[in-house]
């Protein structure tokens, strides 16, 4: 029962008039500059981090939180209605939510995020307060080794990704893999593919290459079509999900949880493949997989879901333990430390009501979001109808001054040109940005995984095989694997017969 | 055409109000560069150090985070930045003395570009090891080092990092030799520590503390040159017989070269009250941080030991990082 | 229908693929490979520049073999401007300052479509976004960018 009285303290903390408010703020604030593309969490906590100095550390860290998972669920809107993925997670949220958007189903796609959202923020909380030192037990397990076939089942889950063919999928997929090599080589410290630039040393960011990709690339491209398409296909029908919908995406909301709630503790990157892996398995299971990516409502409820429970759950290694899994938690520590409390183990214990007020506000702070947001739909949906030569010019200033508030650099707004042109040439090609991008973010972490692996075991390649976690993981993928490469493989034998005969 | 012209007119005339200069420094926001990102340990003492310092000069001070290149690119600008007073630099160790030590190039020279301020706050390293690792002393790891030579795994926040010399002096000093592996950072590292995946590591004291606290890590030294008041019971690595490794990782504070002397005088003195001031040394030492506070002379004269010291270490283990 | 060679998609992804496997690979070839047990910084580039080049191969036959869309015409004009327009707003950031650079962000990017007209409407929209621009980022959040660059004395 002791939960029971941890949850009441925290309840107690989190409903004081002027948590709520903090609470409210970080939410509204978050939300806000997730919508705006290209201005992510990080860069915002940072500039706001002086003004939590004046507030009492659970009032700071309540309103940092809420920015952070305020802006993941921003960043989807965005993602939905323009296309514009301004965070990893949501990347794939754009794929069909940008879809459901053209064929006027913008409002059913933003409400079916908000309830996928809310549910799995909801029972990520909960996990949260009961098993957090447990989960947080199961984190230390993902040792190099670990990590390294997580990402190789991600990599092989970013097949699942593409719809079109499947030799571009791996090309777009090695490409991404080669491009995030770019910078400084964990391994050795060495610099790699930077020209001798020194503004490439730490490779590309993330956001740059989604902004160009996908950003700019989506603009030139509805620009080529101008003539001769709308750029929203059809009038906006049904703002909310109807009973029939709600059934529909009951399931794939429960999968999307569990799983984003299972990798948001991973601190070495597990969060951001929670919403790629959501829409793998969404698609696997669909009984009409050939509805992803033209606007299935399942690939937007399961990433979304995923995406949110595992912004929940990477709270989990930094309260129970003192570690950052993204950068934002490692903005957070940097807060707590500056509010003079020793991010760790015994934060749990010396400061319960800042950690059972935290929890418990990230349950409000989603309650606010879905109250926030519904409402809000409308107006968003509003906002795609303006006229698309008055609308593109201001998306196209908000990534710029986006891009360039990453590293306060001009440098990266020249990257983001350079991508928008790579991503004009992708799209006349038919090669998907997608898988490309899971690339990007896998291709580093792959390597530094692989090589420090090998390095610990001085050699000894089976011990990919010998842990009982990572072993398992290689035999999923080596599963998936099959099961996408055999229907290929069969279909071009029946072809091979039909010419035959 | 009409409202465009219009339009430039209202921005022409807008930008006629530049600044005007007068005697009295600061008279307009103070910017800080950090060239690391946000949260880490340059930025929180800029953070900490400038929000004392406002009040003293009277102006608002503004910490802008230029991470890249392991901080050589926001060094770099700070190198080339006016020297009015308006631009300052907080940054560490690795910017000021190991870059130097293992670049062939760098956008900056930190005895030459740098009007150097002060050494604002250091911390010592500790060596830790996983709690189920073999060796509970430096001598029985000495000992096992030598029993097993390349087969410890030390873990390191980055190649070229101040842990990673600190661990190459501490091998040279004790003729061991180890496996360097190095993270993305102190806090993977620090957690791949704790899961037991690798066996030891230099870390800031400040870092680990919480961790050593509840048991997570076993202390097995401090690099200072005295016993650290919050874990009384660990030597220090002279004590337990390692000569000449005596690391602390620092925090310093500098200015593009050529200040005027006045202004010079006065961010020096708030520099020195804000750091003395006790609220600002509570909150150092409540994170493993120790305030230093030195002079300009001081630190130049510290400055140029660190170099040739991290030099000889760099030369001596043939470490690399730029190839 | 069957396109000519030289306009398939599948031909120019090939090219594309082994143009940057190829570079990849020669940029890379002085990292140093290592070995399977202690991998270089070379070993994964290599690797994944050699694949890259495969699969374009792969994309360049299937070309040949294969019926394939056409690539169809290049729109130059919206891709020259857009993405002139980001680069010229980088180039004027430092120089002219945020707000001549927004403008002529705005201005030359809107070139690009073929209902840009600059009339009242668009006039207002533009100043209220400069204005929304220099509030929220520049005023409410602190990012550093100069409102008026080098050009205007500072």
């Amino acid at each position: 029962m002791e939960t029971v009285a941890n949850l009441w303290l925290g309840l107690e903390t989190a409903l004081s008039f002027w948590n709520l408010a903090y609470c409210m703020i970080g939410v509204l604030l978050g939300t806000a500059i997730g919508v705006l593309p290209g201005l992510g969490p990080v860069a915002t906590i940072a500039m706001l981090l002086p003004v939590t100095f004046g507030l009492p550390p659970v009032s700071a860290l309540i309103m940092l939180a809420g920015i952070y998972y305020g802006a993941q669920y921003g960043g989807s809107t965005t993602a939905i209605l323009v296309n514009l993925p301004g965070e990893s997670s949501s990347v794939v949220t754009a794929l069909d939510g940008y879809q459901m958007a053209r064929q006027g189903k913008a409002g059913k796609a933003l409400a079916t995020a908000a309830i996928g959202s809310f549910f799995a923020g909801t029972v990520a909380t909960i996990l949260l307060a009961i098993f957090a030192p447990p989960l947080a037990d199961l984190a230390l397990k993902f040792g190099p080794a670990e990590y390294f076939s997580l990402m190789v089942l991600g990599l092989v889950a970013s097949i699942v990704l593409a719809h079109g063919s499947l030799l571009h999928a791996f090309g777009m997929i090695i490409l991404g893999l080669i491009l995030g090599l770019i910078g400084t080589d964990v391994n050795s410290g060495m610099t790699r593919f930077t020209f001798d630039l020194p503004q490439m040393a730490d490779g590309i960011g993330f956001v740059i290459v989604a902004m160009g990709v996908f950003g700019l690339g989506e603009i030139i491209g509805n620009l080529e079509n101008e003539s001769t398409r709308t750029v929203m296909l059809k009038s906006v029908t049904g703002l909310m999900p109807t009973r029939q919908d709600l059934k529909r995406i009951a399931a794939p909301v429960l999968r999307g949880t569990a799983l984003g709630s299972m990798l948001g503790i991973l601190p070495g990157g597990g969060a951001m493949l929670a919403s790629f892996a959501a829409y793998t398995l969404e698609k696997k299971v669909s009984r009409h997989p050939e509805q992803f990516g033209k606007g299935a409502i399942e690939g937007v409820a399961g990433p979304e879901s995923a995406n949110n429970a595992g912004a929940q759950t990477s709270f989990i290694p930094m309260l129970t333990l003192g570690i950052p899994s993204n950068p934002v938690m490692a903005l957070m520590i940097g807060a707590m430390i500056m509010q003079g409390i020793q991010p760790g183990p015994s934060v749990m214990t010396e400061q319960p009501v800042l950690f059972w007020g935290l929890i418990v506000s990230m349950w409000i702070g989603n309650l606010f979001l879905l109250v926030l947001n519904l409402p809000l739909i409308g107006l968003w949906v509003r906002m795609i109808s303006v006229p698309y030569h008055f609308l593109y010019p201001a998306i196209l200033v908000f990534c710029a001054i986006g891009v360039f508030s990453l590293n306060n650099a001009t440098f990266d707004v020249y990257l983001m040109a350079i991508f928008g042109f790579l991503g004009y040439v992708f799209r006349k090609l038919d090669c998907e940005p997608a898988p490309m991008l899971l690339g990007f973010i896998l291709g580093p972490m792959m390597e530094e995984h692989l090589r420090r692996a090998m390095l610990i075991s001085k050699g000894d390649a089976t011990v990919f095989l010998s842990r009982p976690i990572s072993a398992t993981m290689l035999v999923i993928a080596l599963i998936l694997l099959v099961t996408v490469l055999a229907p290929a493989v069969r279909r071009k034998r029946e072809e091979a017969f039909q010419e035959e005969g | 055409m009409k409202a465009l012209k219009l339009l430039s007119a209202v921005v022409l005339s807008a930008a006629v109000y530049a600044p005007s200069y007068a005697a009295g420094y600061p008279e307009k926001p103070v910017t800080v560069i950090v060239p690391f990102p946000a949260g880490g340990a340059s930025d929180t003492t800029a953070r900490v150090t400038t929000q004392k310092m406002q009040e003293s000069l009277g102006q608002p001070i503004v910490v802008e985070n230029k991470p890249g290149a392991n901080g050589s690119l926001g060094a770099g600008q700070v190198a080339q930045a006016k020297p009015d007073g308006y631009t300052l630099m907080v940054a560490s160790i690795g910017v000021y003395a190991i870059n130097p030590a293992l670049y062939k190039s760098l956008p900056y020279d930190p005895t030459k570009n740098f009007d150097l301020l002060t050494v604002a706050v250091r911390t010592p390293n500790v060596l830790v090891a996983n709690p189920s690792f073999p060796a509970n002393n430096v001598q029985e790891l000495v000992a096992y080092l030598k029993k097993n030579p390349e087969k410890v795994t030390f873990a390191s926040s980055g190649a070229g990092s101040s842990d990673h010399l600190t661990a190459a002096l501490f091998w040279q000093k004790t003729g061991t030799t180890g496996v360097h592996v190095p993270y993305k950072g102190g806090a993977p590292a620090i957690t791949d520590l704790i899961g037991g995946h690798a066996d030891v590591s230099f870390q800031n004291l400040g870092a680990v503390s919480n961790h050593i606290k509840a048991g997570k890590l076993k202390l097995l030294a401090i690099t200072s040159d005295k016993r650290n008041q919050s874990f009384p019971d660990a030597p220090t690595l002279k004590e337990a017989g390692v000569e000449g490794v005596e690391v602390y990782s620092w925090q310093a504070i500098a200015a593009p070269k050529g200040l005027p002397a006045d202004v010079k005088g006065k961010l020096e003195q708030s520099l020195t009250a804000a750091l003395n001031s006790p609220d600002v040394k509570t909150k150092f030492n409540d994170i493993g941080f120790e305030v230093v506070a030195n002079t300009s002379g001081q630190f130049s004269e510290f400055l140029n030991q660190e170099i040739s010291r991290w030099k000889t270490v760099v030369e001596t283990g043939k470490i690399t990082a730029d190839q | 229908m069957r396109s000519q060679l030289l306009q398939k998609k599948d031909l120019w992804a090939g090219v594309l693929y082994i143009a940057f496997g190829t570079a990849a690979f020669w940029i890379g070839r002085d990292y140093p490979m290592g070995t399977s047990g202690r991998m270089g910084a070379g070993y994964f580039p290599t690797v994944l520049s050699v694949v890259l080049v495969l699969i374009g191969c792969l994309s360049v036959a299937r070309s040949f073999l294969r019926d394939g869309d056409a690539v169809g015409a290049i729109a130059w004009k919206p891709l020259g401007l857009i993405v002139g327009a980001t680069a010229l707003f980088g180039l004027l950031l430092q120089t002219a300052g945020l707000i001549v650079a927004l403008l002529g962000l705005v201005l030359l990017s809107a070139v690009a479509s073929q209902h840009f007209r600059l009339d009242l409407k668009a006039s207002i929209g533009l100043v209220l976004l400069v204005g929304f621009c220099v509030l929220v980022f520049v005023r409410g959040l602190g990012v550093p960018l100069p409102l008026f660059g080098s050009w205007f004395g500072e």
